[in-house]
C-alpha cells in the first residue's frame, strides 16, 4: 500500500509525530545534562569571584578548592545594609578583607554582568571582571579582556564617606556597552552603599 | 573516490557557498572581527550542515513537500540546541564562545540552502559529505576574512600581539574601519574578485 505523502491527514500526522519526538528528545537532554550545566555555572561563578578579588592562577580545576580556602564568609544584605536571611544583595568575603559583589546591567545587545571586589577600607576597588551574553566581538566584547578590566583596580568609590560616580575609559566603537558598564557599577554601588558606609569608622 | 573528492573539495573553490552562491553573508559580518570566534563559528556550522544534511536525507522520502521547510527548520533548530546543551555540560568554555552565535547558526542560509538543493534529492552519505564540504567552504572564507580584519583592525591574531610595540611608537595605528561590519563585505568582495579573475569561466558574460 502506497501512502499519499501530500494528503492533509498524513501532513498532520507527520507534523505531530515530529514535534512529539523533538520535544521528548530536548526534554530528555535538558534533564540529563542539567546537573552538569549547573556545576559548570557554579564553578564559573567561583572563578569570577576569585579573579575579581585578585587571587592568581585560578582555573576551572582548582576553583572549588581555592574558593573553599579564600572565601571566609558570604551573606545576603537587605537594602539597609544589614545581613539578613532573606536579603536580596549577595556579598562574598574573600580572605577576611575583600568584599566581592555581583553586578547586573545592560549592554548594547543584551545583559552584561560582572563582579566587583572592594577593599577592606570600603573605598577602593581591588579588581573587577565582566561578562556578556551578546556584545559584538572586538567591540563591546572587549569588556571581558584584561586590558579593560585592569583599569578599575585602585579606583576610589568613596570620598569623605560619600559615594562618587566611577569613571570608565570607554572602548572605541563600543560607547553603549562602555556606558552600560559604568551604569552597572554605579547602580550596584548605590544599592550596596548603606553597607559600605556602615563599615567605615 | 572521485565523488567523495568532488563533494568535499568543490565547495572550497568553484561552488563555495559564500563567494559563489553568496549565502551566509550576514553571519560572515557578525563573527569575523576576530579569528577565534570565526573558527568556532566555522566549526559549528560545519557540524550542523553535515548532520542536518544527513538527517534530512534519511527522512527525505517521508517528508510531505508542503511542510518541508518547517520540517527542515525543526531538525536544524533541534540539532543546534542539542549541541549547545552538550557543550554547556561538557565544554563550558566553548559554549561561552558560541553563545552569541547559536541563533546565527539556526538562521544560516547555507544550511537551509544545502538541505533544499542537495539533501532532499541525494542519499545520506553523499548529503553528509556535501554538508561537510559546504561547511568547510564557509569556514575557509570566514577564516580568511577574520585573519585580515583582526590583523589590521586590532594588530593581533587569536589575541596575540603581532605588530611589535615599536610600530605603534613610530606612529602606526590600527585601522578602526576593519573592526566595523562593512569591512567584512569589502574583503568578501575582494575575495570574489580574485576568484573570478583567476577562473574566467565563472564570469557570467563569458558563458554566453
Amino acid at each position: 500500500m502506497k501512502k499519499d505523502i501530500n494528503s492533509n491527514g498524513y501532513i498532520f500526522l507527520y507534523a505531530t509525530v515530529l514535534v512529539v519526538i523533538v520535544a521528548a528528545l530536548l526534554t530528555a537532554a535538558a534533564l540529563w545534562l542539567q546537573p552538569f550545566q549547573e556545576r559548570n555555572e557554579k564553578n564559573e561563578k567561583r572563578i569570577n569571584i576569585l579573579r575579581a578579588a585578585g587571587i592568581p592562577d585560578v582555573n576551572k580545576d582548582n576553583a572549588a578548592k581555592l574558593f573553599e580556602q579564600h572565601c571566609t564568609a558570604s551573606f545576603l544584605l537587605d537594602k539597609n545594609g544589614n545581613a539578613v536571611e532573606d536579603g536580596t544583595l549577595p556579598l562574598f568575603v574573600i580572605d577576611r578583607r575583600i568584599s566581592v559583589i555581583p553586578m547586573k546591567g545592560n549592554g548594547l545587545w543584551g545583559p552584561i554582568s560582572g563582579y566587583l571586589a572592594i577593599d577592606a577600607d570600603s573605598s577602593t576597588i581591588m579588581g573587577a571582571n565582566f561578562d556578556h551574553k551578546s556584545e559584538t566581538p572586538g567591540l563591546g566584547g572587549e569588556i571581558t579582556t584584561e586590558k579593560f578590566q585592569s583599569q578599575f583596580s585602585g579606583k576610589r568609590i568613596m570620598e569623605n564617606g560619600r559615594l562618587v560616580p566611577i569613571e570608565v575609559d570607554a572602548i572605541t566603537g563600543a560607547t553603549k556597552t562602555s556606558n552600560g558598564v559604568k551604569e552597572m557599577i554605579d547602580n550596584t554601588l548605590e544599592a550596596y552603599a548603606p553597607f559600605f558606609e556602615k563599615l567605615k569608622p | 573516490m572521485s565523488n567523495f573528492k568532488k563533494l568535499i573539495i568543490e565547495p572550497l573553490r568553484k561552488t563555495n557557498p559564500v563567494t559563489v552562491l553568496v549565502l551566509g553573508i550576514c553571519s560572515c559580518l557578525a563573527v569575523t572581527a576576530q579569528l577565534k570566534p570565526a573558527l568556532v563559528m566555522g566549526a559549528s556550522v560545519t557540524v550542523v550542515t553535515a548532520l542536518s544534511n544527513l538527517i534530512i536525507s534519511l527522512l527525505r522520502k517521508g517528508i510531505p513537500s508542503r511542510i518541508r521547510i518547517i520540517v527542515q527548520l525543526v531538525v536544524v533548530a533541534t540539532l543546534v540546541i542539542l549541541i549547545d546543551q552538550f557543550l554547556k555540560a561538557f565544554a563550558y568554555d566553548v559554549s561561552k564562545q558560541l553563545s552569541v552565535y547559536v541563533g546565527l547558526i539556526i538562521t544560516n542560509c547555507i544550511i537551509m540552502g544545502r538541505l533544499e538543493a542537495f539533501a532532499l534529492s541525494h542519499g545520506p552519505w553523499e548529503s553528509f559529505l556535501d554538508g561537510l564540504g559546504n561547511g568547510l567552504g564557509y569556514s575557509l572564507i570566514l577564516v580568511i576574512v577574520a585573519f585580515f580584519r583582526e590583523l589590521f583592525g586590532s594588530g593581533t591574531l587569536l589575541g596575540y600581539q603581532v605588530f611589535p610595540q615599536s610600530f605603534y611608537e613610530a606612529g602606526y595605528q590600527n585601522n578602526g574601519l576593519m573592526i566595523l561590519p562593512p569591512m567584512a563585505l569589502i574583503i568578501v568582495g575582494v575575495i570574489i574578485w580574485i576568484q573570478r579573475t583567476r577562473n574566467p569561466e565563472m564570469q557570467e558574460n563569458n558563458q554566453k
